[in-house]
């Protein structure tokens, strides 16, 4: 019984997706969880009520599942196409696809555009949101993932033209007797895929500055960038740096140069900086922890990269040998 | 570093090779493989950067794992040969674990995923070193078991090896990058010609390492590591965009520099053999080398290249690095074909 709403928006689904999520999540199990958990993200991060009270949150959560599944019934004339096979075959065509892709685009350039374009460029946008393809690119988390009680979703804003990332945040600490803190939301890009689920990561070494065009109500936010990498320790190494907005009704550009984020690891700033290297990015991520409990909107119009001609400073912060003699034995 | 520790660096590195070279004894050769593994990982993590450090890691776990599976194909041949010595490689399947193990410490396709990693991971000097001095004792481990390498194998590497050098290098503006592919194509001509005639496989080696060897010394004194940073130096150093014109253009093959000649003896070579079709492939794909190396050409000294900022020129900076050898370097890199008769004759 609980399966039905599943299976009739897995069959809903069909049409957009390679192949019914339900049956998927049925069959493969993780394998193809990433096919999956978009589409039913998608219901669960975009309620049509914001800011609800906790206590309604989980009625709310569960009611635009209902009503998704209710419009989903199809008509008795209509037969839902669901085929295993065909979906298995489209998702092997369409990798293959994408592998003559990637060998195509690397004939032509770096990114599939001539050498020279890329070299030349200067100012790049990296992330935009104009639809709801764009929000498939994002992941919101928040501690509800630890047992807290923040909450966090992501919809499209008016007319189509941005994003806003809302929702409340709670300090409460978990109470499982092991968390003293706790408190954040964020906004984090997905890693973007090749052919056969490879990672693929971004170039940005010909630019220097990174550009978000966002309108906040005057939270601190910090932006992570993380760097592509093969080796399991370094997932938890970011770099980071502050975005401040403001609350007003005018859109802020935020530009922050590479220059200036900082190095963490395991969520604690090291003392040992390094600069951030900028050709493997892997992923950027937007978090809320500014410890004020309370709801949260940011709106955001675009993310890109540009080069700054009048920024010549490498790197902003030195190590001392002072605090880590090592570097300088 | 530490001078102290620069010096038993340095020492063990070389101490390493030169044990691996000269030994006879599958213990010894693999005991001067593990000195130069274990030496040179201090050097590639030596800014201690998160990347660097990464490098390092990926290095350590590819050499470690060749260094186990030479043990093991020199145990097996103990086992069934009751043979220790190097050229005394009887038993195939040790022969063919040897051949693999070599191939990844040798960064050759299919196991040559680390090379560009490794090398863009760490700084020009170290990059410099891993790409020339630790091809030495791969490379000379391989010339003893020259008679009991399968055929069909090396040469399949060699192919894709010079495919994947070309194809990988096509894209890239970093030039550490660009340097590990030119790597991996040149250790696929050198493969291909191993079996028919090792002494050309060392005059290869030879030459290649005059080639890197002087074009990381202009990469060290310039201080470019990519691309757009080596579309400035023709203002501050205008004789070393020359020089990496014809140092380029000579690795490329192109006559009547240097580089023509191990590319026009292994292509004798094979044909001698009636190996064409390889042969005309080969030639087929050391076009894309090329084709990267006159890019870099055209960005650095044939070309004032447009730049995305006003300032068309850098500010010389007095750098310390020397430039050793260097003009040695590339009179031989422009000059030395004329002397390829007496190298038909001396093979």
């Amino acid at each position: 019984m609980a399966l039905a709403p599943k299976l009739l928006t897995g069959i809903h689904g069909l049409g957009k997706c390679q192949m019914p999520s339900a049956i998927s999540c049925l069959f493969l199990g993780p394998r193809f969880a990433g096919y999956c958990s978009s589409s039913l993200q998608k219901t669960a991060a975009a309620p049509n009520k914001a800011l609800d009270p906790q206590g309604k949150s989980g009625r709310d959560l569960q009611s635009p599942h209902r009503r998704e599944a209710a419009l989903d019934i199809p008509s008795p004339d209509e037969k839902p196409e669901v085929s295993f096979d065909k979906a298995i075959r489209d998702e092997i065509k369409d990798h293959f696809r994408r592998l003559k892709d990637e060998f195509v685009n690397h004939w032509i350039g770096p990114e599939g555009r001539p050498l020279h374009e890329v070299m030349l460029e200067q100012a790049k946008v990296v992330w935009q949101f104009r639809g709801k393809e764009d929000l498939d690119k994002w992941v919101v988390t928040s501690d509800k993932t630890i047992g807290g009680r923040s909450e966090v979703f992501l919809k499209m804003g008016k007319n189509n033209q941005s994003a806003l990332l809302y929702g409340n945040l709670s300090s409460e600490a978990p109470l499982d007797g092991d968390s003293g803190h706790s408190g954040y939301c964020a906004m984090i890009s997905r890693v973007p895929r090749g052919s056969f689920e490879r990672k693929k990561s971004y170039d940005w070494s010909q630019f220097n500055t990174l550009y978000l065009r966002v309108r906040g109500d005057g939270r601190p936010w910090m932006v992570n960038l993380r760097e592509d990498t093969d080796i399991i320790q370094k997932h938890n190494q970011m770099y980071s740096y502050f975005m401040f907005t403001r609350g007003g009704p005018y859109w802020q550009e935020v530009k922050i140069p590479f220059s200036k984020f900082f190095f963490s690891n395991q969520g604690r700033i090291r003392d040992a900086q390094f600069q951030l290297l900028l050709d493997k990015i892997s992923s950027i991520g937007l978090t809320l922890a500014d410890k004020v409990d309370g709801p949260f909107f940011l709106e955001i119009d675009f993310i890109g990269v540009f080069t700054d001609p009048a920024h010549t400073e490498e790197f902003a912060y030195e190590n001392s040998p002072a605090l880590n003699p090592r570097l300088f034995r | 570093m530490n001078p102290l520790a620069s010096i038993i660096m340095s020492s063990t590195l070389i101490s390493g090779t030169l044990i691996t070279l000269i030994s006879s004894h599958w213990l010894m050769a693999w005991m001067g493989l593990e000195m130069n593994m274990f030496a040179i990982i201090p050097m590639i993590m030596k800014n201690n950067s998160p990347r660097a450090i990464e490098a390092a890691m990926k290095y350590f776990l590819i050499q470690a794992s060749a260094s186990m599976l030479l043990l093991m194909a020199a145990s097996l041949n103990f086992m069934y040969s009751g043979q220790w010595t190097l050229t005394e490689m009887n038993v195939s399947m040790a022969s063919l674990i040897m051949l693999i193990a070599m191939l990844m410490k040798l960064g050759m396709a299919p196991f040559h995923f680390w090379v560009p990693e490794v090398t863009q991971g760490t700084v020009l000097l170290t990059s410099l070193i891993i790409l020339t001095w630790q091809k030495l004792a791969p490379l000379a481990i391989l010339f003893q078991i020259t008679p009991s390498i399968n055929v069909n194998i090396i040469l399949t590497t060699a192919i894709l090896s010079i495919l994947i050098g070309g194809w990988g290098g096509l894209n890239q503006t970093q030039l550490r990058k660009i340097m590990a592919y030119s790597s991996i194509a040149h250790m696929g001509w050198m493969a291909a010609v191993m079996i028919y005639n090792p002494t050309l496989m060392l005059l290869n080696l030879l030459l290649y390492l005059i080639f890197t060897f002087s074009a990381f010394t202009i990469l060290i004194k310039c201080s470019s590591t990519s691309t757009s940073m080596l579309t400035m130096t023709w203002n501050s150093y205008p004789l070393m965009v020359s020089i990496l014109l014809i140092i380029l253009l000579s690795m490329g093959g192109l006559p009547p520099l240097t580089g023509f000649v191990p590319k026009w003896l292994i292509i004798y070579e094979l044909i001698k053999n009636t190996n064409i079709a390889m042969t005309l492939t080969m030639s087929i794909l050391a076009l894309l080398n090329l084709f990267f190396y006159l890019r870099l050409i055209y960005a650095s000294s044939l070309t004032l290249f447009p730049t995305s900022s006003n300032l068309k020129f850098k500010w010389k900076i007095n750098t310390p690095n020397k430039m050793y050898f260097l003009p040695t370097m590339v009179s031989i890199s422009l000059l030395f074909l004329p002397v390829s008769p007496m190298i038909l004759m001396l093979s």
